[in-house]
């Protein structure tokens, strides 16, 4: 009943004669459309890219390198510091070592004075090179 | 403990100090240095090298107590700046460049 109502033509003789209501295009078809590919050949060229690419790579290896000559140069300066007083410290703990070391070959002394035909501080190595001692028992406070 | 001299005036061999007199110490003692370093590859048996030792010690002990005479205040305000950053030479740089120019490197 609504269709007939809402499409009503004035003078129709049946339900068969109502014209037709549809959705389509307005008077005179939509406006063109344009749908192929338009992608500008313009720009910098391959090698142009490349040369570009190389050019900042080298720049940043150069600067890698300046930076690496300047922390070595720091690094020298450290070192050499401390070569220059690598002597005092190294004549400190020899004095040092020397007291301790005759405080324990006069220990061992003692205790292996009954030990028949035993040397007082003799190497336990055959090089003939003086050798620091191995075990930890002078200094436990470090070890 | 960033101080140069104990109380009776005599320099003491801290890391801080020893390492801001480095490059004197280097110039000076240089021939001390190298007859220590030259009998410890001889040998390395501590009891040998102790003289030559108790002269380098000598040698570096000397001039500190220079230095610390020559010039007081930029010593001590590099050493204290070395004790502040634990002996880091770059971020020392101002208070070095006071030090050596009122003490110069021969």
């Amino acid at each position: 009943m609504t269709e007939a109502v809402i499409r009503n033509k004035p003078g129709m003789a049946s339900v068969k004669d109502m014209p037709i209501l549809q959705d389509g295009p307005p008077p005179g078809g939509f406006a063109p459309v344009r749908y192929a590919r338009r992608i500008p050949n313009k720009g910098p060229s391959a090698m142009a890219i490349f040369l570009a690419a190389f050019g900042a790579f080298s720049y940043g290896m150069y600067q890698v390198g300046q930076g690496n000559k300047i922390r070595r140069a720091l690094k020298e300066e450290k070192y050499a510091a401390r070569r220059a007083i690598l002597p005092v410290l190294q004549a400190e703990e020899d004095e040092r070592f020397v007291k301790e070391w005759k405080k324990y070959l006069e220990y061992e002394a003692e205790v292996m004075k009954d030990v028949p035909g035993w040397k007082v501080g003799e190497s336990v190595y055959n090089s003939g090179r003086w050798m620091p001692p191995a075990t930890g028992e002078l200094r436990p406070e470090v070890w | 403990m960033a101080s140069v001299v104990d109380a009776a005036g005599e320099p003491i061999p801290t890391s801080s100090v020893l390492m801001s007199a480095a490059k004197h110490i280097e110039i000076t003692c240089m021939s001390e240095n190298v007859e220590f370093l030259k009998c410890k590859k001889k040998d390395p048996n501590p009891e040998k090298c102790l003289d030559k030792g108790r002269q380098a010690t000598r040698c570096a002990l000397g001039v500190l107590k220079d230095l610390y005479q020559r010039c007081k205040d930029p010593m001590e305000t590099y050493v204290g700046c070395m004790y502040y950053h634990t002996n880091e030479f770059n971020l020392c740089r101002k208070e070095q460049q006071a030090f050596e120019k009122a003490c110069p490197l021969k």
